[in-house]
């Protein structure tokens, strides 16, 4: 079922209102404790063509495709949008769709305070997760403790469940496309949890197998996109072993937490996530994080896969890569737009990367 | 903190610098200023202006050693830095002059060449290319001991402070401030506040001295008083002929931003301030025939100030509002040394690019009533996408609503690389005729 077929029937079969999420850091417990299905606007196939009339050429394509998507007015499915501030770009395209263009959808927003966290930053995020619940209500009603409670815990399977396939991955064990991984960890991006954990589980028990013995690297980034790199690397035999993408490990490998209190559980949960360049957190983090995800997954190179003018990760690139090389990993940057395609030059700095790594 | 070092510093504060400043001074030829008919005299205060920022710069080159050094951003609450001793340097300020000084892309190159790329903000790859060659007009600027950031201003700031924080090895501090999506609320301040009371520990180690909070307050006041200066000195604009260009105040602004909280920026503009008003009371404009009267909008283009002041000039045309320089102006009566911490969580926490975009909105119609603004120039400049997008929609919504036509110049503050003078002239052409009509 494709992802607005599967919203429609959410709302029409189970009665649950949809919030349009732009990238990146949420508390989508939260949003599922309320009935609402969190539809996340990473990056909506169009040709973009309004956006253009409020945006400046040098923003990045996240945004400019999901304000092409409001323009156009294809998210019709929403009921509501939610902006977490992930980087200036998005942090404006909130204020141009709130204040200047005006939907007839309520905007909200989330603000996940950046690193580093000192005691000040835990107190405040947890005002942050209440407020943001309290400002729903109107949409969806007075969030139930118990739900929130058990949607917490949901939300630990789903993270349990993503952390198996990320070590099954590194591991070898899973015989599965690169394009296929992907496809099925994006899933999350809109199934509810009751639908997202079976699917998951049956991703986990079919995929069983042994991996490709062709090289094998790390994909740092937003998000997987252009696909053309997944099915690129699965042509030449090489294998995603493990990733650094904001749209993915960095927003899933999440450590449980053991606390009773759902509130405090969801707060542990965010101070404990994978280094990450939207929180601000430190390059040093990053680099111990990607170089251990190195080490677990026989990874022996990494592609930073950059989508062109994205400020978070174009900064900490070059640290990084640096850093990396002295530690004997090879890097390749490539800088992309969301929906181009991968053109001939850089598939053939690809290939030659790869025959490096040998 | 070495003891030659300290003696170092305050012989050259109180002796050696203002000796070599004036042999300096004396040793270059005075070449007479061209006199051009379209502007009028030229404020006596910059020589003053220029005296304090080369003594900052100059002094800068002993501090090391002698006193805490830290890299502050334009936006961060120095003021309790400044409790500490701190001898403070403006990544920006300095981006801003070597900007002026049209050294902009050699210095973004230097860091492209380390692999940052030609999108990033050009304050944060001029800093860079600073670092990775040594190149600045300032002669040398001294290594940090702390680095300050405030994501007020951007998030952009903490990506790279978060580099200079790796290449100097040496701590960052972030005030983080909840961008205002809606209004600012009272979890907003706690949270804010609270974050300066929990650096309190790391200063105090930093810098080898204690709080004191009399102290502390002192500066705060200070800071108070002198961005309420500025904040009049801007308010002479509103008079017709202004005494000031915008294009003054993008320089005479270098104090308010820089040395804020210190009693030399309090007492300079109580000097411009006093100029300005003895300009107004004589009928002295900057432009000598002042007809229509304009508002800049984003950060300067560094490298084209003075061919644009020339060219507005000569039509006639004032710039006499803008909402940078306003920046610092703008919600500084909120601090109040009697509680210094909070009310320094809501001048800073609602600086206008940490506030949503109605906000904004809001705050140039008033000041295009206030200053009787005829027309806007926009500056979209690449480096800054928080100042930048939204302006599309803000240029069509105040023709809506006041009928004020704009221009969108796309360009950028130090990278003349970004800036094309054709397509600059085309759409000024364009704008020009639509102030006549
Ligand atoms: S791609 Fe980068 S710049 Fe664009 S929205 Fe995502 S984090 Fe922000
Ligand atoms: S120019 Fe803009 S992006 Fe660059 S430091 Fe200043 S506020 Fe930040």
């Amino acid at each position: 079922m494709d992802r607005l077929t599967y919203l429609q029937r959410q709302k029409e079969d189970q009665g649950r209102k949809v919030c349009g999420v732009f990238p990146a850091q949420y508390p989508k417990e939260i949003l599922w404790a309320m009935n609402l299905v969190p539809a996340e606007i990473w990056d909506p196939p169009l040709s973009p063509e309004l956006a253009a009339g409020h945006l400046q050429p040098y923003i990045c394509s996240v945004v400019r495709q999901g304000l092409e998507l409001l323009l156009q007015g294809k998210a019709g499915v929403c009921d509501a949008f939610l902006f977490p501030h992930t980087c200036d770009s998005i942090q404006n395209l909130a204020s141009v769709v709130n204040d200047y263009i005006g939907l007839d959808k309520p905007c909200h927003f989330f603000y996940h305070p950046k690193a580093p966290h000192g005691a000040a930053a835990k107190v405040y995020y947890q005002e942050q997760l209440k407020a943001l619940a309290a400002a729903l209500e109107p949409l969806a009603g007075p969030l139930d403790q118990a739900e929130l409670k058990r949607r917490v815990a949901q939300g630990q399977r789903v993270a349990e469940l993503y952390g198996q396939m990320y070590q099954m991955r590194a591991q070898g064990r899973l015989a599965c496309s690169n394009a296929g991984f992907y496809q099925a960890v994006r899933r999350g991006e809109y199934l509810f949890p009751d639908d997202l954990i079976p699917y998951l589980e049956g991703f986990l028990q079919g995929a069983q197998g042994q991996a490709p013995s062709g090289p094998r690297v790390l994909l740092s980034g937003v998000l997987p996109n252009p696909p053309e790199i997944l099915s690129l690397l699965d042509g030449l035999g090489a294998t995603v072993a493990a990733d650094d993408l904001l749209a993915c490990s960095r927003r899933l490998l999440i450590p449980p937490s053991a606390a009773a209190d759902p509130w405090q559980a969801l707060g542990e949960q965010y101070f404990s996530m994978p280094p990450c360049s939207s929180k601000g957190s430190p390059l040093g983090e990053r680099l111990d994080f990607i170089l251990g995800q190195c080490r677990a997954s026989g990874a022996t190179g990494v592609i930073f896969y950059l989508v062109k003018f994205c400020e978070p990760e174009l900064f900490d690139v070059p640290i990084l890569s640096e850093e990396l090389k002295k530690q004997g990993v090879p890097c390749l940057t490539l800088d992309v737009e969301l929906n181009q395609g991968l053109s001939g030059q850089m598939a053939t700095r690809v290939e030659a990367f790869l025959e490096m790594l040998g | 903190m070495s003891l030659t070092n300290k003696l170092q510093f305050s012989f050259m504060k109180d002796l050696g610098a203002p000796a070599l400043m004036a042999l300096n001074q004396a040793g270059k030829k005075k070449r007479p200023p061209k006199p051009n008919p379209h502007f009028g005299p030229p404020l006596k205060s910059a020589k003053r202006l220029k005296e304090i920022m080369t003594r900052h710069y100059f002094l800068a080159r002993y501090a090391r050693g002698a006193r805490p050094v830290a890299w502050v951003t334009s936006g961060a609450p120095v003021e309790l830095l400044r409790a500490f001793g701190f001898y403070t340097i403006y990544p920006e300020n300095h981006g801003a002059l070597c900007g002026a000084q049209k050294m902009g892309p050699k210095l973004c190159q230097a860091a492209e060449e380390h692999g940052y790329h030609p999108d990033l903000c050009s304050y944060a790859r001029i800093d860079l290319g600073h670092y990775f060659t040594g190149i600045t007009p300032a002669g040398r600027l001294p290594k940090p001991d702390l680095l300050f950031a405030s994501n007020n201003i951007c998030q952009t700031v903490l990506y790279w402070y978060k580099a200079l924080a790796h290449y100097h090895n040496v701590p960052l501090l972030l005030f983080d401030t909840p961008y205002n999506f809606r209004d600012i609320t009272d979890s907003d301040v706690s949270f804010m506040s609270a974050q300066l009371e929990e650096m309190i520990p790391v200063l105090e180690r930093v810098s080898g001295r204690k709080f004191v909070m009399e102290r502390f307050q002192e500066i705060v006041q200070m800071a108070h008083d002198t961005s309420a200066l500025w904040g009049q000195v801007l308010a002479t604009m509103s008079h017709r002929p202004a005494p000031m260009t915008i294009f003054d105040a993008f320089v005479h602004l270098a104090p308010v931003v820089s040395l804020r909280g210190l009693p030399v920026s309090r007492e300079y503009y109580k000097l411009l301030l006093a100029e300005l008003q003895e300009r107004v009371s004589l009928g002295i404009g900057a432009v000598t025939n002042e007809n229509k009267r304009l508002m800049w909008d984003n950060i300067a283009i560094w490298y084209k100030v003075r061919d644009y002041a020339e060219l507005f000039a000569s039509k006639g045309m004032n710039f006499v509002a803008a909402t940078y320089t306003n920046a610092w102006a703008e919600t500084i009566h909120y601090l109040d040394q009697a509680k210094p911490f909070e009310s320094m969580a809501r001048a800073y926490g609602l600086v206008i690019l940490n506030n949503n975009l109605n906000h904004r909105l809001g705050l140039m119609e008033q000041m295009i009533k206030d200053y009787q603004v005829d027309g806007l120039v926009i500056h979209s400049a690449r480096s800054c996408k928080p100042y930048s997008v939204g302006q599309y929609d803000m240029k069509r919504l105040l023709m809506e609503r006041l009928g004020v036509p704009s221009v969108v110049i796309e360009a950028d503050i130090t990278d003349s690389r970004h800036y094309s003078e054709e397509q600059a002239q085309v759409r000024l052409e364009a704008f020009f005729e639509a102030l006549e009509n």
